[in-house]
């Protein structure tokens, strides 16, 4: 029954038809908060005690980091889903997902180093969450070389849904670094079980940050599977009546 | 709560010597984002012009 449901509402037929619908919402609501939110965290927010205003580097770096993590999961998830039940969308999605997440955590890498200059003195540390945070991004280079090095896309499928569960062991320990070993990278200021760490101010435009960020970044794997869904069902006779 | 958190524009630019951080981060991102849409715009055009020429 569930494998029933989920391959009525799962095919690329259907998904292709629902994103040209709702995408342009997605994307003019994200694009919207994300401005508003960035604007409001660069000039509206007062100086950090300590840090000053590089502080404000935050509004850019913890949505991307947010974001890596997040789709790395997206990526684990599609991956069982595919294993499982054999979903084709699922399969596309694995591989659309992969270079926005290589993105997000290029965006978290760099913008971390940036804001260590002021604030650490220091660039680069091998601590334990930034390490974690390479190693992540070298997981989505290597899916990407991985996957466009087979000419067998069922095959480069199955091995890839492997290796990205495999990988997903690095998503807590990038998580659980700042708790597990003594880093430079503070705590994380918002949890799901603690009151934010952080003053109220600050939050709010951090928030909007976050949300905003996310649904870009859907937007992205919207248009990323849109593609992998034409280019991989070009030869279906429903693909030419989309187009 | 919306208060403007400088005194000037170059103030506002200038972020007490932090500007040269938060705005190369604020490039970046900016940059990444705009490019990842155009690249991907531009590949499904590529292919729906593909898929329609005729055989």
């Amino acid at each position: 029954m569930i494998k029933k449901f989920i391959h009525q509402f799962a095919s690329p037929k259907t998904y292709l038809y629902q994103v040209s619908r709702f995408y342009k919402y997605i994307f003019y609501f994200s694009l919207i908060i994300y401005i508003i939110s960035i604007i409001w965290g660069l000039f509206f927010t007062p100086e950090d005690f300590v840090q000053g205003n590089s502080y404000r580097i935050i509004y850019l770096h913890v949505p991307a980091s947010f974001l890596s993590q997040t789709l790395y999961l997206a990526m684990a998830i599609s991956s069982i889903t595919y294993l499982i039940w054999r979903v084709k969308l699922a399969a596309y999605l694995i591989i659309a997902i992969a270079p926005i997440g290589a993105m997000t955590t290029f965006i978290a890498l760099i913008s971390g180093s940036i804001w260590g200059i002021p604030t650490w003195g220091t660039w680069w540390q091998w601590d334990a969450r930034i390490t974690s945070t390479l190693i992540l991004f070298i997981m989505y280079l290597g899916l990407i070389s991985l996957h466009n090095s087979f000419s067998n896309h069922e095959k480069a499928d199955k091995l890839l849904s492997w290796l990205v569960i495999v990988g997903a062991v690095n998503i807590p320990i990038i998580k659980k670094s700042v708790d597990w070993w003594s880093t430079l990278h503070q705590s994380a200021s918002i949890t799901l079980t603690d009151k934010p760490s952080i003053d109220p101010v600050m939050l709010y435009p951090l928030i909007g940050s976050i949300v905003g960020f996310f649904g870009l970044v859907i937007c992205l794997v919207l248009l990323s599977s849109k593609y992998q869904i034409l280019h991989r069902e070009k030869n279906k006779s429903w693909v030419k009546d989309y187009v | 709560m919306f208060n403007f958190a400088f005194n000037s524009f170059y103030e506002a630019l200038y972020m007490n010597g932090h500007g040269l951080y938060v705005w190369s981060v604020v490039i970046l991102v900016f940059i990444s984002l705009l490019g990842f849409f155009i690249g991907y715009t531009v590949k499904i055009k590529k292919i729906k012009d593909k898929l329609n020429e005729p055989n």
